[in-house]
């Protein structure tokens, strides 16, 4: 990838880098999204879940406007080689950020019904452990993205990995928690509810990252396993 | 509507000013072509008042005489159409096959360069130092005499420098592409240069042979150095025989005189009558430089319609 | 013919160098082109790409102070047809050219298409019907022309007058068509239409392009060769040439970032 701000074109400079802006601002507020998911959800804050579902609307309004302003570059500009990925790539990349955020709002929801809930006692531990884990995931792909920096982008994916072990292990925890008491069944379902979403977001940040992998080195990277993908990364230096 | 402000009035103002050298040059053109123009209708326009009421069919198909009034032009205007036939199918020739040479085939080095600025030299040496050639190389050392056929040589070298710069002139306007066109369809040198060079380039070549031979028609000096006769009461042999084999070469070599110098020798006459005679040839003369420069507008204008580059 | 993992080769440029006399404008080009493909040559201005593709039909032996190093391997039997041995005249039958500009001669529209088989002394009105109408058809332009086969080819639009070029060309059956910028003076329908019979004409002849224009090259090629300061700098197919070239200048150079 060569950097964005040398076409002889500076009103192209100014789109693309305009365009990746926009992911940038999107990825933090999707990343807000989900710590505010997880803290409702984890502290019954009613008011506080109700704002993320709110702010849902925020996040497909930047899809919607980004999306455009790719169209507009695609349709104008005929973008080739870097460029070109870098458009396909942010396409890519808003549609999984947007799904995020419905991930996030859907834990937002959770939080909503739990609210009215008995309290279990380790106060949704485990929630607030994949929680913060796939938290800091997300921050991390749109890190990578934002430096175009593929060995992150591959340690970011590898992350994916231990979030569905994780995932596995809570999952089991509330299997063992139905068993024991019956009573917890609706309540722990939706708590299974919202680490499927946390689990989902990991995918979706996995799928960023290989974005990124595609955007820096013209690589397709998707399919394929994590060592395949170092290789692949590791290749062409 | 706002007045217009400060600026546009300065702006305007200077249009005008530097407008007003477009109408003084106008002027100063249009007189200059008056000048021209005048003198030269002037001049036709005397003649014709002195000479048309001499012109009649009689003046035509007369030999000169020692009577003015019985005195014609028959043997000057048939030798000078003859002389003008040898000149045309020497120089024309010649002067493509040079041409197209000197553009196509010859290789572009120093004394292809020296050529060059030779040819278009001797567009511009008086004709008599031609007349003087012409009468130690035609009439002495190749000993064709005083006939039409030195004549005719002799005119030829005049304009061939005028034939082949109008040649090269000519083959270069044509684009290069067309060129290449034809060659990366296989075409050799010779098919390029004989069906799309030459053809291409005909109209402007036709128009420099005519030209020169306008510019022949009325030439005198050359003519004279070469000795040709001012009273001959004969017309050449014909060059078509009723008999086989129907064409006759004999006329090359007869004794002539053409329309210029029995001008020159009716003007010299100090009889007030010869002169008028002299008018109505003069009359002749121009008509027949008038319609062959009709004819090269012709020439140019048919076969540039079919060629747009 | 040698076969690659590009299929049969038609022509290969082995260590090519050109001089216009002491200025060298090919440094050491190597370049395959594949049998019945279109390989386009793009890169700025004066990069050689013109140079090159007019070194394929020996054009530069028409001007003096001009001189090819190296080869250029016309396959199947593999001569040089650079070599001096090689009369240009044979090469020009072998591989024909479409130029920049439309440039039909001033001739009928029949004698245009015709004039290649002339050159080659078929007179037979038979043959050259057959072929004329043919070549015209090849070119797509049979159907708008047909009923005026002799009128002055000057009369026909630029991207008619192009086509009839493209015919001409074509009558002759050559292994290479050259096409060297065909539709930098034409309008943007009429390039749409030259661009969709290029792509046709792969079919049944192995073509040269050289553009300006990166979309086109984009558009119609297999195989593009990004050429800068007379080097070949990247070749390949032209896919990964347009989403992701190895090299920096090539990336450059198609993303507009050229100063």
């Amino acid at each position: 990838m060569e950097p964005l701000d040398t076409h002889i074109s500076r009103q192209y400079n100014v789109e693309l880098e305009n365009v990746r802006s926009l992911v940038l601002q999107m990825g933090g507020l999707v990343e807000q999204q989900i710590e505010q998911g997880i803290n409702a959800l984890v502290q019954g804050n009613v008011p506080l879940a109700e704002a993320v579902i709110v702010t849902d609307y925020k996040v497909n309004n930047f899809e919607v406007t980004i999306d455009e302003e790719c169209n507009q570059i695609i349709a104008r500009r005929q973008p080739a080689a870097g460029d070109l990925r870098l458009v396909l790539a942010v396409i890519k990349t808003i549609t999984d950020l947007e799904r995020i955020g419905d991930e996030a709002e859907k834990i937002a929801r959770m939080a909503v019904r739990l609210a009215g809930e008995e309290r279990p006692k380790n106060n949704y531990m485990e929630i607030h452990a994949l929680g913060t884990h796939v938290r800091q995931m997300v921050h991390d792909a749109l890190d990578a993205y934002a430096r175009m920096d593929t060995e992150a982008a591959v340690r970011v994916a590898q992350e994916d990995l231990k979030i569905d072990q994780e995932y596995e292990g809570v999952m089991r925890q509330m299997i063992t928690f139905m068993m024991e008491d019956p009573r917890t069944i609706t309540r722990v379902l939706n708590v299974i509810w919202a680490a499927r979403a946390l689990e989902r977001i990991g995918d979706h940040a996995r799928n960023i990252c290989e974005y990124v992998i595609y955007l820096v080195k013209g690589k397709d990277v998707r399919h394929i396993s994590l060592e395949q993908m170092e290789k692949e990364v590791r290749e062409g230096n | 509507m706002m007045p217009p402000d400060k600026g546009i009035q300065v702006m305007r103002a200077m249009i005008v000013r530097r407008k007003r050298w477009d109408v003084i040059f106008a002027i100063v053109g249009l007189f200059s072509m008056l000048g021209g123009v005048v003198t030269l209708a002037a001049l036709i326009g005397g003649m014709a008042i002195d000479g048309l009421p001499r012109l009649s069919w009689d003046f035509f198909t007369s030999f000169p005489s020692r009577h003015a009034d019985k005195a014609g032009i028959l043997s000057a205007w048939v030798g000078t159409s003859m002389v003008l036939l040898v000149t045309a199918l020497t120089a024309v020739p010649l002067g493509i096959a040079a041409g197209v040479y000197m553009e196509e085939y010859a290789a572009k080095n120093w004394i292809t360069d020296l050529i060059e600025i030779n040819v278009t030299n001797l567009a511009g040496v008086p004709s008599i130092i031609y007349g003087l050639l012409a009468l130690g190389l035609f009439v002495y050392q190749l000993d064709l005499g005083q006939s039409i056929l030195a004549a005719g040589l002799t005119l030829a070298i005049l304009i061939l420098p005028v034939v082949i710069v109008a040649t090269r002139e000519s083959i270069r306007s044509i684009p290069g592409s067309i060129r290449e066109a034809a060659f990366a369809l296989g075409a050799t040198k010779w098919q390029t240069v004989s069906q799309h060079v030459v053809p291409y380039s005909m109209a402007g070549i036709l128009t420099g042979v005519i030209m020169g031979m306008s510019r022949a028609i009325g030439e005198t000096a050359p003519i004279i150095t070469i000795g040709a006769l001012t009273y001959i009461a004969f017309l050449p042999d014909s060059p078509i025989k009723s008999e086989f084999p129907y064409v006759s070469f004999e006329w090359l070599s007869s004794a002539f005189t053409v329309m210029p110098i029995q001008m020159f020798n009716w003007v010299s006459r100090p009889q007030e009558a010869f002169h008028v005679n002299a008018a109505a040839a003069g009359l002749v003369l121009i008509v027949m430089t008038l319609l062959m420069n009709a004819l090269a507008i012709y020439i140019r204008y048919h076969f540039r319609k079919r060629i747009k580059w | 013919m040698p076969q690659t993992a590009m299929g049969t080769l038609k022509a290969e440029a082995k260590d090519l160098n050109f001089y216009y006399g002491s200025y060298q404008a090919l440094k050491s080009i190597s370049l395959p082109v594949a049998e019945k493909q279109i390989t386009a040559l793009i890169g700025p201005s004066g990069c050689g790409k013109s140079t090159f593709l007019r070194c394929f039909n020996r054009m530069h032996d028409l001007y003096p102070g001009n001189r090819y190093e190296g080869e250029i391997r016309l396959h199947p039997e593999g001569i040089n047809i650079l070599s001096p041995k090689i009369d240009p005249i044979e090469v020009r039958m072998r591989i024909g050219m479409v130029f920049q500009k439309p440039n039909p001669f001033p001739k009928s529209i029949y004698e245009n298409v015709a004039y290649g088989l002339r050159v080659r002394g078929v007179n037979k009105r038979r043959i050259l019907d057959e072929k004329v109408e043919q070549a015209l058809r090849g070119a797509a332009l049979w159907n708008e022309v047909k009923d005026r086969l002799n009128n002055l080819a000057f009369n026909l639009s630029g991207g008619q007058q192009q086509r009839l070029c493209i015919a001409r060309a074509l009558a002759t059956d050559p292994e290479i068509i050259l096409f060297d910028e065909p539709t930098s003076a034409l309008d943007p329908i009429a390039t749409a239409s030259i661009e969709e019979l290029i792509a046709e004409l792969k079919e049944q002849v192995t073509i040269l392009i050289v553009t300006h224009n990166m979309q086109q090259a984009a558009r119609v090629s297999s195989y593009t060769a990004f050429m800068h300061l007379g080097e070949v700098v990247e070749f390949g197919e032209t896919g990964g040439i347009f989403t992701n070239p190895s090299k920096k200048q090539t990336e450059d150079y198609i993303t507009g970032r050229y100063g």
